[in-house]
C-alpha cells in the first residue's frame, strides 16, 4: 500500500478511524508494539479476481501471543468456491451461513485500531496485504497505510543469503520445524495465523540472540 | 469458542491436571492464555520475581534449579510457576530454557478459580508430596483385588505326590498304605495308566457298610476311571468340577495324559486362607535340602499373590522374613541332624533386611554367628554348618553377600564377648569406612539357637551407639549420600546432576529410607528392627516429627511396593528379579508418586544433615 493510497482519504467509518491513528516510530522497543497475526483463506491467488474465504488473526504483544484475542471469521463469498476448495476444504454449503466480506472486514479493521495501528503480521505477508487492500478498496472504497512484518523475509535473513534455499524450506510448516515447534495436525486461517505469530517469536528470539541487544520495530519490519 | 484453538484445547486435555476438568471448562481455558517463546539458555523466571502466570510446556524443556542446583526438570506437558502464584509469593527457583521452549501461560486469575472449582487442580497443584503419596498408596493397594482361585493354576496347588497301587493290592493295604501317608484317597495304577480311585468315602459306603472282607482286591471298590483334570486348569475351574459333581478328590494329568498329582477340596480351601502358612508347615517337614529347595521356590509365587491381593509391602516383607526364616531354621536343623550337637550354645542371626523383615526376592544374604562365650571357635562344626545352611540360602535364590558379611566368614563368626568389643569399638572410635560397613550389624535378630545370647548384646550395642555423636554422625553422613533421582524427564532418570538413566536402582531410595530411619532409632537408644517401627520409635521431641516420621514410612512403602510388584512381574515372566526400574514401564501416576516419594527422601535426608552435628 503506497503512500498515495493515504491521500486518497477514505469516507468515515472503520477505514477512516484507522487511518486515524498513528504507526509506530520504527525506533519502538519491539517488545512495546503491539501486533496482529493475519492469516486469509482464499479461492486463488489473484486478489483481483479472488475472494477472502476465512480470515484468522491472533494479537502479538510484549513477545506474548494474546490468545484471548485470537479469531476466526468465514466469509461468505459472492462467487463460487471452486476447485479452491481442495486446498482449504472450505465448501459453499460450509460458508452459505457466513457473513459476507462487508460484515468481516470492518471487525478486523477494527481490531486493527488501537492507540497505534497495529503492525501486521504474515507469512508470504504479500498475499494478505494484496487481499485486503482490495478488499478495502471494494468495500470502503479506498486503503490505508500497514507496517508490515513478513516471517518468510525473516527467515530467510536468519538462514543468511549466502546459503542456498531449497523449494519449500520457507513455507510455514518447515520454518517451525526449523525453530523446534510442534506442528499443527490442522490447517486453517486462525490455525496459520498462530502458527506465523509463534514463529515470530522464535525468530525474534534468534535475531536478538545475533544482534546482541533488545531488537526494535525496524530490525523485522518488511524492507 | 474458534475451533482452532482446539490444537491448544487437545494439548491441554492430554495433560494433567487439565485432563481431568469437564469439556466446556477445557474448551473456554485456551482463549485465557497466551504464548511465549523461550530460547534454548534464556532465562524464564528467577528466584526472587514474582510471577502472575501458571507456565505448561508446549513443546522444548526447561530446567528449574535453586542457587544452581538442579531441582527439576520439565518437558512437554509438565506445568511450572505454581507455588509462586498459589502462595502469591516471589518465585523461589530460576527457571531457564534447556531447549527452545514453547510456553503456554494461563493467568493468576484463571489458575485461582480453576483452583477454586475444580478439586482435581487444587489437588494437582496444591496436595504436598505427602498427601499424594497416601492417595496413591491406597489407590495402589487396591487395584488388583480379586480372589486367588481366579488366578491359581492347579499345578500350582500340587504338593505331596499322590498314594498309589496296583489294582490287585488288597482293601486292607490300600486303606493302611493311606493311613501311613496321612490322605484320604489312593490312585489305583496300572503301571504308568490312572485305572481307579479309592477314598476314605469308598472305604465306607462299598467297603464297611456293605461288608466287603478288606482282603478283596481294590479293584473291585474303587470308582474306575475318574474324572480328571489337566494341570493348566485354573484352580476355579477346579473347584466348580468339584462341587458341581460332589467329589472331593481329583487326578490332575500333565500335559502328557499322565498323572501329576491330586488335588483335594482341602487343597482349594487352602488356597483361599493365606497359603504362606502352609507353606512354612511344609517347610518345616522336608526331609532333605533339595526337598527345602524345591518348597522354597514358591516363595515368588506367593509374593506375586500377595501383591495381587493388595497386601502393603510392610505385610509381604513380613510374610518373606518368615518364610526366610523357615527355610533358615530347616536347614539349620538339616545341618545340625548331620553334624551331630554344637559344640556350644550359639545362635544364628540374620542380618540386614532380614533382620528387619524387609527381604525381597533375588537379594543378598547377610547373616552370622554368635556362640557363648568360652566357645571354640577354631572348631570346624562352625564352618561345615555355615557352609551348609548359606549354600541352602543361595540355591534357593538369596545370593552370596559379595562383602562376605555372612556365617560361613570367620570374621562374622564370634562369641558375645568378642562381638561386644566390635561394637564399642564402632561406637568409641569410629572410622568412617568401618562404620559404612558396620551399620548392617546393627540390624542383629536371631533365628535359631539360643537367643538369649543376641539380646543382651543389642541392648548394649544400641546403648553405646545412642551415645556415640560421632557414630551417628557418620551413619547420618552415609544416609545424606544416598541420592535418591530427582524425578523423570521424557522416558528417563533424571539425577542430580541433570544427566539422564535409562534405568534406575530402586534400591537406592529405599536403602535411603532404610539408613535415615537406622540413624533414628539408634539414635533415640531403640532397639525396634524394621525401618517402620524404627520411624515410630524415633518420634519426639528432639527427635523426627510425627509429621516426617510418616511422610518417610509412606515413601518407604510406595517404593517397596513398586519393587515388589517390579520383582513379581519379572517372577511371572521367568526372569531373575532385580532392583532396576525403567522408567518407560511405569505409569504417568506411578512415576508421579515415585518422584514424590524421592522427595520426602531428600527432604528428609537435608534434615538430618542440618540436626546432626557435623563430622570433625
Amino acid at each position: 500500500m503506497a503512500l498515495r493510497d493515504l491521500l486518497r482519504r477514505p469516507p468515515p467509518g472503520p477505514l477512516a478511524d484507522l487511518a486515524a491513528v498513528p504507526t509506530w516510530p520504527v525506533g519502538t522497543p519491539l517488545a512495546e508494539v503491539e501486533l496482529l497475526a493475519v492469516d486469509l483463506e482464499t479461492t486463488g491467488l489473484d486478489a483481483r479476481r479472488h475472494e477472502i474465504l476465512s480470515v484468522g488473526w491472533a494479537p502479538v504483544a510484549g513477545a506474548e501471543v494474546r490468545l484471548d484475542g485470537a479469531a476466526h471469521r468465514r466469509v461468505r463469498p459472492h462467487g463460487d468456491v471452486g476447485e479452491s476448495a481442495a486446498v482449504h476444504g472450505l465448501t459453499d454449503d460450509a460458508l452459505a451461513a457466513a457473513p459476507p466480506v462487508e460484515q468481516v472486514l470492518p471487525e478486523l479493521l477494527h481490531t486493527l485500531t488501537g492507540p497505534r495501528r497495529l503492525v501486521l503480521l504474515a507469512h508470504h505477508a504479500g498475499l494478505e496485504t494484496a487481499f485486503l487492500a482490495a478488499a478495502c478498496r471494494r468495500v470502503h472504497g479506498g486503503t490505508v497505510k500497514l507496517q508490515v512484518i513478513d516471517t518468510v523475509e525473516l527467515e530467510r535473513r536468519l538462514l543468511g543469503s549466502g546459503e542456498h534455499v531449497r523449494d519449500g524450506a520457507l513455507r510455514l510448516d518447515a520454518c517451525r520445524a526449523r525453530h523446534r515447534l510442534p506442528r499443527y495436525r490442522a490447517h486453517s486461517a486462525l490455525t496459520d495465523a498462530l502458527a506465523c505469530a509463534e514463529l515470530f517469536l522464535a525468530q525474534c528470539a534468534a535475531l536478538e540472540a545475533r544482534a546482541r541487544r533488545p531488537l526494535v520495530l525496524a530490525d523485522v519490519l518488511r524492507r | 469458542m474458534d475451533v482452532e484453538l482446539a490444537e491448544v484445547r487437545d494439548f491441554l486435555a492430554a495433560h494433567p491436571p487439565f485432563d481431568a476438568l469437564p469439556p466446556e471448562v477445557l474448551d473456554a481455558l485456551p482463549a485465557r492464555c497466551t504464548m511465549r517463546y523461550a530460547r534454548r539458555g534464556s532465562s524464564v523466571m528467577r528466584a526472587g520475581m514474582s510471577s502472575d502466570r501458571l507456565y505448561v510446556v508446549r513443546s522444548g524443556a526447561v530446567d528449574i534449579t535453586d542457587a544452581g542446583q538442579l531441582v527439576d526438570r520439565v518437558g512437554e506437558g509438565g506445568s511450572f510457576g505454581m507455588s509462586a502464584i498459589l502462595e502469591r509469593a516471589p518465585a523461589r527457583y530460576d527457571v531457564t530454557a534447556r531447549e527452545d521452549a514453547l510456553l503456554l501461560t494461563v493467568p493468576q486469575a484463571e489458575v485461582e478459580r480453576l483452583v477454586a472449582e475444580h478439586p482435581v487442580v487444587a489437588e494437582h497443584f496444591g496436595a504436598t508430596h505427602r498427601d499424594r503419596i497416601r492417595r496413591a498408596l491406597g489407590e495402589l493397594q487396591q487395584s488388583e483385588r480379586g480372589s486367588a482361585v481366579f488366578r491359581t493354576s492347579v499345578r500350582d496347588l500340587l504338593r505331596e505326590p499322590p498314594v498309589c497301587a496296583p489294582p490287585g493290592t488288597t482293601i486292607a493295604e490300600a486303606a493302611r498304605a493311606m493311613a501311613d501317608g496321612g490322605t484320604s484317597s489312593l490312585l489305583v495304577m496300572e503301571g504308568d495308566r490312572l485305572v481307579g480311585i479309592l477314598t476314605d468315602r469308598d472305604l465306607r459306603r462299598r467297603v464297611l457298610a456293605v461288608g466287603v472282607p478288606s482282603d478283596r482286591p481294590v479293584r473291585e471298590v474303587m470308582t474306575p476311571d475318574p474324572v480328571t483334570v489337566r494341570s493348566e486348569a485354573l484352580a476355579l475351574e477346579v473347584m466348580l468340577e468339584m462341587t458341581g459333581r460332589n467329589i472331593h478328590h481329583l487326578p490332575v494329568l500333565d500335559p502328557q495324559g499322565r498323572v501329576a498329582g491330586l488335588v483335594t477340596i482341602t487343597d482349594l480351601v487352602r488356597l483361599e486362607r493365606s497359603s504362606p502358612v502352609y507353606l512354612v508347615t511344609d517347610l518345616a517337614r522336608q526331609s532333605d535340602v533339595p526337598g527345602v529347595v524345591r518348597l522354597a521356590s514358591r516363595i515368588g509365587r506367593v509374593v506375586d499373590q500377595l501383591v495381587t491381593e493388595d497386601a502393603t509391602a510392610v505385610d509381604i516383607g513380613r510374610v518373606v522374613g518368615a518364610l526366610a526364616d523357615a527355610v533358615t531354621v530347616r536347614l539349620l536343623q538339616l545341618a545340625e541332624a548331620e553334624l551331630g550337637p554344637p559344640p556350644a550354645p550359639y545362635v544364628w542371626v540374620a542380618l540386614g533386611s532380614a533382620a528387619r523383615e524387609e527381604q525381597t526376592l533375588g537379594g543378598d544374604q547377610d547373616n552370622a554367628l554368635v556362640l557363648a562365650d568360652g566357645a571354640d571357635l577354631e572348631h570346624p562344626w562352625w564352618g561345615e554348618l555355615a557352609e551348609r545352611v548359606v549354600s541352602g540360602l543361595q540355591a534357593v535364590g538369596w545370593e552370596r553377600c559379595p562383602g562376605e558379611v555372612m556365617a560361613t566368614n570367620p570374621r562374622w563368626r564370634l562369641t558375645v564377648g568378642r562381638w561386644r568389643a566390635h561394637f564399642r569399638r564402632w561406637a568409641t572410635e569410629p572410622e568412617p569406612d568401618a562404620v559404612l560397613n558396620a551399620s548392617i550389624f546393627y540390624d542383629m535378630r536371631a533365628v535359631h539357637g539360643d537367643t538369649a545370647l543376641v539380646d543382651g548384646l543389642r541392648a548394649e550395642a544400641v546403648a553405646l551407639g545412642s551415645r556415640s555423636d560421632l557414630l551417628l554422625a557418620y551413619m547420618a553422613g552415609h544416609a545424606a549420600r544416598m541420592r535418591p533421582p530427582i524425578g523423570f524427564f521424557r522416558s528417563f532418570v533424571l539425577e542430580d546432576a541433570g544427566e539422564h538413566h535409562d534405568t534406575f536402582d530402586i534400591k537406592l531410595g529405599i536403602a535411603a529410607v532404610v539408613q535415615l530411619a537406622r540413624v533414628h532409632a539408634l539414635r533415640a537408644g531403640s532397639l525396634a528392627l524394621g525401618t517402620t517401627e524404627r520411624l515410630a520409635a524415633a518420634q519426639g521431641p528432639g527427635q523426627i516429627s510425627e509429621e516426617s516420621a510418616r511422610d518417610l514410612h509412606d515413601a518407604f512403602e510406595l517404593m517397596s511396593y513398586l519393587r515388589l510388584r517390579h520383582q513379581a512381574e519379572q517372577v511371572r515372566r521367568g526372569l531373575r528379579p532385580d532392583n532396576h526400574i525403567d522408567p518407560a514401564r511405569l505409569g504417568s501416576l506411578d512415576r508421579r508418586h515415585l518422584r514424590d516419594a524421592f522427595q520426602i527422601v531428600r527432604t528428609a535426608q537435608h534434615g538430618l544433615s542440618t540436626r546432626l552435628p557435623p563430622v570433625p
